[in-house]
């Protein structure tokens, strides 16, 4: 398979990544009760296939809703303000939310998008990463549920992209650095 | 895993499904051998699953896209107009498209997607859905690539849903219909 040859290593094995999906889930199913019913808000694009995996290990019930973002350009990188290209279709006020994302490196958007959700009133706000890269971070934003911590490198699969190439690789690789050479993840 | 008590019985368990979405892909992924800018358009909400797993056993590289509709109200639903609330990221002109669809029933939606879609141009566009229920089609659309044929029941699970509720099981059910007849 092509998309593999651009595969430097593996950093998180696709048994590995299921076992700690599966760990996941049973945290979820332990901090919420039926009467919860948390939403589940699945950052697109990225966190697509998390779920799908986290999901199938939930028995507490819930119910899933999306929403996707697109930055405004260089200019607002610092205040992490991001466009809402679809906002939730459900009212998360008095409900339990929990974000679901693929990935925190500067933190910024993710606390964009903690303080928008804030302002609706939930009853709770929790977020669960499947990765983050701790030495990225920028803005102190609380994550409660964290799957890897990784180092800073040019990681894609599970989920992840370079220019939308890879997402549907099984495992989190690293990119060859001739690959993405002259970018910035 | 308990099966919830709405549920009146399981029509196709994990591991059907887990094989036929490896024989989707794998007749996908040769039918795109050649093809080069392929992208896969997933419907929201509740093509996402199969997306998922259907997506990583594709051999074939491809870009990932999500749409999502929203119905006007019923005076229009002989024409399946729908509302696009999410529109794609890119533009899928002079590419190989492939819509991911959980379910067609009466065929509107999926119908009036692909005209909205064909409007633009794409190289090829074809359609993959998951499961069909043929006793409620209204509108004759083609669906190439086809998981299931199953009866007119109220079906749950693996992305589809009941007022947003078993979207998640892992298993497609069959729903009691003292549930949605209530």
């Amino acid at each position: 398979m092509g998309l593999r040859d651009d595969v430097a290593k593996i950093l998180i094995p696709e048994d590995v990544l299921q076992a700690r999906v599966a760990e996941l889930g049973q945290v979820i199913n332990a901090t919420y009760t039926d009467a919860d019913c948390p939403l589940l808000v699945c950052v697109l694009k990225g966190a697509f296939m998390f779920l799908a995996d986290l999901m199938r290990h939930l028995e507490v019930r819930h119910a899933v809703d999306f929403m996707e973002i697109s930055s405004y350009g260089a200019g607002t990188v610092s205040s992490g303000v991001v466009r809402i290209l679809l906002d939730l279709e459900q009212n998360v006020e008095r409900r339990h939310v929990l974000i679901v994302e693929d990935i925190i490196d500067s933190g910024r958007t993710l606390d964009y998008i903690t303080r928008n959700l804030r302002t609706r009133n939930p009853a709770s706000l929790r977020v669960c990463t499947l990765l983050s890269k701790p030495s990225r971070r920028e803005i102190d934003v609380p994550v409660d549920l964290i799957g890897f911590e990784i180092p800073d490198e040019f990681v894609m699969g599970y989920g992840l992209d370079f220019a939308e190439e890879y997402r549907n690789l099984p495992f989190i690789g690293v990119l060859k650095e001739k690959v993405y050479a002259g970018n910035e993840q | 895993m308990k099966i919830p008590g709405a549920i009146e019985r399981v029509l196709l368990d994990e591991r059907t499904i887990a094989a036929r979405v490896s024989e989707l892909a794998a007749q996908i992924s040769a039918d795109y051998a050649d093809a080069e800018n392929v992208v896969l358009i997933g419907v929201l909400k509740g093509s996402f699953i199969f997306l998922a797993d259907l997506a990583r056993r594709l051999t074939v590289a491809h870009h990932v896209d999500f749409i999502a509709l929203s119905s006007y109200n019923r005076g229009v639903v002989s024409t399946g107009a729908v509302r696009l609330i999410l529109d794609t990221r890119t533009s899928i002109s002079g590419r190989h498209v492939l819509v991911v669809e959980d379910i067609v029933d009466t065929g509107c939606t999926l119908n009036y997607l692909l005209c909205t879609l064909r409007a633009r141009r794409p190289a090829s566009l074809c359609a993959c859905v998951l499961l069909s229920k043929p006793e409620r089609r209204q509108v004759e659309v083609p669906v190439d690539y086809l998981g299931f044929e199953i009866p007119d029941v109220w079906v749950v699970g693996y992305g589809l849903d009941y007022a947003d509720r078993f979207r998640t099981l892992p298993y497609i059910g069959i729903l009691r219909r003292e549930v949605y007849e209530k």
